[in-house]
Parts: structure tokens; sequence; C-alpha cells
């Protein structure tokens, strides 16, 4: 293996991986407070990624409601990646309150919420199908005036690296530094890690649960819509079933990381993407089977995932 | 003047009577003892004044207001704070973390402003720090503030819950058996600390307990459960004088 063809792996692996990771920060955040996998996130990824598409002010498909139209401006890049994420988070909150909270309000078995997770997941792609079309969407060309790829090595010896990969993987850095520096060191974070680990004891200390759970389902959507662009913007928006497929990925991520751990998150999402970029360009029909292979393996030797910890029982 | 009133509080759990018809008023600035024998309902009476159980019927009045329908976080903010009978810290945040997350209520700033870190929120968050290491100061864990709480004995996890209490900056303060597992040295070296905690904060302070000579030594009034009911209700020597409580304890002669 030559350099340049390493290094493309660890850049390709990085941007793979470090969406991967995003994304499953939005399943591991929801779990952490409420226990349960949201179901809908997949979903919200696609939306994320239609939403950011639509404000850029590109043209919709041949089929659906919205045949043929476009927004009547369009935004940058930056600006339209950030308004598909808000729209997004806003998609989750709704999700929240319709299919989480009367749940969670009756005191209903958390497999129900599971379910009704699943259901709203059916609907928003249904209704993603009705607006959008089945076809699959390719984004503009987002660089504008940049080079498709950059040598960042010497003309001796070229290290390539495609521009829109190291947008993904730089992209992908900052909104999990945010999100560390977020949840660790502000209040609010703190105030997230309290209702994570008991709900009633932060109430009683003064913690309103209904909004941080509001506000966590809101973060969940944010990074899911963003990882949603991010993943379009790299293979293109297959369609409406877009996220499903994604959403097993980032639940293989989840539970090889070690569930509701935030560390474990960004480790498993990482491990995946280098994994799945080791596979030669010839194989490529094998990716899928690497990722599924490692959790596998992972699952046998440390049933709680990488970083997951043993349940420790109160008595 | 009465800052707690508790008028003909009963909760029903199906066919059992937790608290029935309960009522009585707690004076501020005192320390009202809660005894009673194994299931005499205390602990309900404590969630049911926090709001986490909401009553069957009766009423709650703090401070003159109605709390009897708020919801838990709204009755903490209104200045109620309460320590647990099995402690429940957040094991996984430090101790600083711990007694941060109940002054949230008392910082101002807003999702945003604390991630970029104005001026205003900086000035909150280091004023925030600093009162909550002169709580862990004075219950003497200070120099393990950066330590998770799990790994915390016993004995600190118990000042550690009522330093998280405190830093709600609470007018009463509910606790659960604080003196559960502590040795006879401990217990009077806690005696002194709720005495202590309450002339400097200005304090009411209503107790659940069983180390009768503690109560009976602490506490200005006591209230007496048994069964739900409230049988006695009064000062220490009172109390421990009355046939209805020598009766709950012992059974009848």
């Amino acid at each position: 293996m030559n350099l340049t063809a390493g290094f493309q792996i660890i850049v390709n692996g990085m941007a793979t991986g470090g969406v991967y990771a995003i994304f499953a920060l939005g399943y591991t955040l929801v779990f952490s407070i409420l226990g349960i996998i949201n179901f809908a996130h997949s979903a919200v990824f696609t939306l994320g990624a239609y939403f950011t598409y639509a404000l850029l002010g590109s043209q919709f498909g041949f089929n659906g409601l919205l045949a043929r139209g476009r927004l009547p401006f369009g935004l940058s890049f930056p600006l339209a990646l950030l308004g598909g994420a808000i729209l997004a988070g806003l998609v989750a909150v709704m999700v929240e309150r319709l299919a989480f909270r009367p749940l969670r309000k009756r005191g209903a078995d958390p497999l129900l919420m599971l379910v009704s997770s699943l259901g709203v997941a059916v609907a928003i792609v249904n209704i993603i199908q009705y607006l959008f079309g089945a076809e699959p969407y390719t984004f503009p060309n987002i660089l504008g005036g940049l080079p498709g790829s950059v040598n960042l090595g010497t003309p001796g010896t070229p290290l390539v690296a495609r521009t829109v990969q190291l947008l993904i993987a730089g992209v992908s850095l900052v909104i999990l530094a945010l999100l560390t520096v977020y949840i660790n060191y502000t209040n609010t974070g703190k105030a997230l890690r309290a209702v994570a680990e008991d709900a009633t004891t932060a109430s009683l200390l003064g913690i309103n649960t209904d909004r941080l759970v509001l506000l966590t389902f809101f973060l969940s959507g944010f990074i899911g819509g963003i990882a949603g662009t991010l993943v379009g913007l790299s293979v293109g928006i297959t369609g409406p079933y877009f996220g499903i497929a994604f959403g097993l990925k980032g639940l293989s991520v989840i539970i090889l990381g070690g569930l509701g751990s935030i560390p474990g998150a960004v480790l498993g999402g990482i491990v995946i993407g280098i994994g799945e970029n080791l596979v030669p360009a010839e194989h490529v029909g094998y990716k899928d089977a690497v990722a599924f292979a490692l959790l596998f393996i992972v699952l046998l030797v440390r049933p709680q995932g990488l970083l997951g910890r043993t349940q420790i029982q109160k008595v | 003047m009465s800052l707690l009133a508790v008028r003909n509080m009963t909760r029903r759990f199906g066919g059992l009577l937790a608290v029935s018809d309960v009522s009585f008023s707690v004076y501020k600035g005192e320390i009202f003892g809660l005894i009673g024998p194994n299931g005499a309902g205390k602990t309900t009476l404590f969630n049911l004044i926090t709001g986490l159980t909401p009553p069957s019927s009766g009423d709650l009045e703090y401070k003159n207001r109605y709390i009897t329908r708020l919801k838990p976080h709204q009755i903490a903010e209104l200045g109620i704070a309460r320590t647990f009978q099995n402690i429940r810290l957040f094991g996984n945040l430090t101790a600083l973390e711990n007694v941060l997350v109940s002054q949230h209520v008392h910082t101002r700033s807003g999702v945003l402003s604390g991630v970029i870190g104005t001026p205003g929120a900086r000035r909150e968050e280091r004023q925030a720090r600093w009162q909550a290491m002169e709580l862990l100061e004075m219950v003497k864990l200070s120099d393990r503030a950066h330590v998770p709480a799990l790994s915390f004995s016993y004995g600190d996890q118990r000042r550690l819950e009522i330093a998280r209490a405190l830093a709600l900056q609470p007018e009463l303060l509910l606790l659960d058996e604080p003196s559960a597992g502590m040795n006879a040295n401990e217990k009077t070296t806690l005696t002194g600390f709720i005495r202590e905690i309450r002339d400097r904060f200005g304090l009411t302070v209503v107790l659940i307990e069983h180390h009768v000579p503690m109560v009976m030594n602490l506490c200005d009034r006591i209230a007496v459960l048994n069964f739900g009911q409230l049988i006695a209700l009064g000062e220490p020597a009172a109390v421990q004088n009355d046939s209805a409580v020598i009766e709950a304890y012992l059974g009848e002669q």
C-alpha cells in the first residue's frame, strides 16, 4: 500500500467515521436521557438532507407534490446546512411531542415508545416521498471555485484527498468538538447529564426535565440533519429511504462504542468508518459486511461495547 | 409565622392509605421532626410536599401560596430542597458538578450565551463555582471537588447531598433520615451541623429521623405518624410522654 492510498483511507475513514459519529450521537443523546432508541432519527437525518437541498435553491425532482418547483431564494452552503439542521431539529422536537411525550406522561412501557418512533419514521419517509418524489437527488456543486481535490503532500509524494471528503471530516470534527464542550462545560450540559443519570432527582433540584428532553431532541435532530446533508453531499440523496440503511449503521456504531456513551459513539463511528474504507475499491460491495463483522467481533469480546460500562445495579 | 402548612393531606396507593388526613404547620426558623415506625408515611409526605407524588386530596401552602399542583422543579425553584433516605447523587458527576447542577436555577445565562461564553455568563459561572466551592468547604469536601461522587464514602455522600440541597438556596430543607448509617460520634457532629446551617442560612428544617435521642435534642417540635395518621404533635418532651406515641412504638400494654 503506498502512502497516498493510506492517506486517502484515513481521510475517507475520518469523513465517513465522523458522519457516523455525529449521526450516532443523535441516538446516544436521546438514549441517555430516555433510555430508548429513537427510530425516527434516521428519518430526521433524511429530512435534513432534503431541507438543505431545498434551501440551496435547487430544483426539486419530477415526481411528488413539489415537482419541478424550487424555493424563490437560494442560500449559500453554510447557511443552508445550518438552516437544514435547525429545521431537522424542529422536526425532532415535534416527534418528541407527538410520539414520545404522550406515552411518557402515561408511564408507558419504553417498548411502546420504540414502536411509536418507528411509526413516525414510516410516516416521515412517506411524507418525503409524497412531497419530493422517490427519485435520487444530487447536490449542486457547493464548492464554488474550489478544486475538486487537493494535494496536501508535495508534488513528489502526493497526498491527494477529495475536497468534499475534507469538508465532511472538518464539519464533523467541529460538531463533535462543540457538542463535547457543550455537554461537559456548560450549565445546560451539566443539567443534561444530571437528567440522564436521574431525572427525578434533577427535577427536585429545580431542573425542568421536560424542557431538557425537548432540547435533547432538538440537538439530536440538529446533528442528525447535518449528518444527512454531509452524506448527501458525498453520495447524493438516494431517495426517501436514504436514512434507513444509514440508520442501521448508526445503531451498530452506538452498540460497538457502548450504548449511551458519548465518547463511545465517536470511537465506534471512527472505527467503523476507517474499517469500511480499508475495503479495496474492487470489493466495495463488502463494505457493510466489514462494519457488521467488526460489530460482531467486538460484541463477542466486549458485550458492553468498546467504551460501555457494565451496568452497576444500585441496591 | 407558618412557612409551610399541610392541610388534610391524603394519599392512597390502591387500597393503602399511605397518608391519611394529615394537617400541621411548620414555622419559620424551626427544626421540625417527623417520626414514626417504618411504613408510617413519612417519606410519602416528603414526596407530596416536593411534588413528586400528587395528593389524593388536601392542600399544601408554602409562604401563603398554594403549591399543591406545582411540578417538582417549580417547587424547588420556590425554595424547598430535600435529601433522600437512600442517597441520590449524580454518581458520574464530580462533587463540584453535583453542587453546580442545583445552582442551575439561579444562573440566568441562556442556552446560547453559555456556549459562546459572553462576559455576563462567564461572570455568573465564576460566581456559581465560587459559591459551590464554599459549600463544599463547609461540608469538608473541597479537596475532592473534582472527584466523581460515586467514589465517595457513605458519610461523605450524605454531606455532599446536603451541600447540593443547600446550593438551591432553599428556605425549607427536608432531610430524609440524615443520620442513617452513621455511628454515634457522627450523629453528634451531624446534630451540630444541622443547627449550624439552620442559623447560617436562615433555614427551616424538617427532618425524618429514627434516632430518638437526636430528634429529642435537635427538634423544636415533633410530629408523629403511624399508619399514615398524625397521632401526636408538639414539643419533644410532651410527645415523648404521649400515650398514643408510646403505644405506636412499643405496642399496647
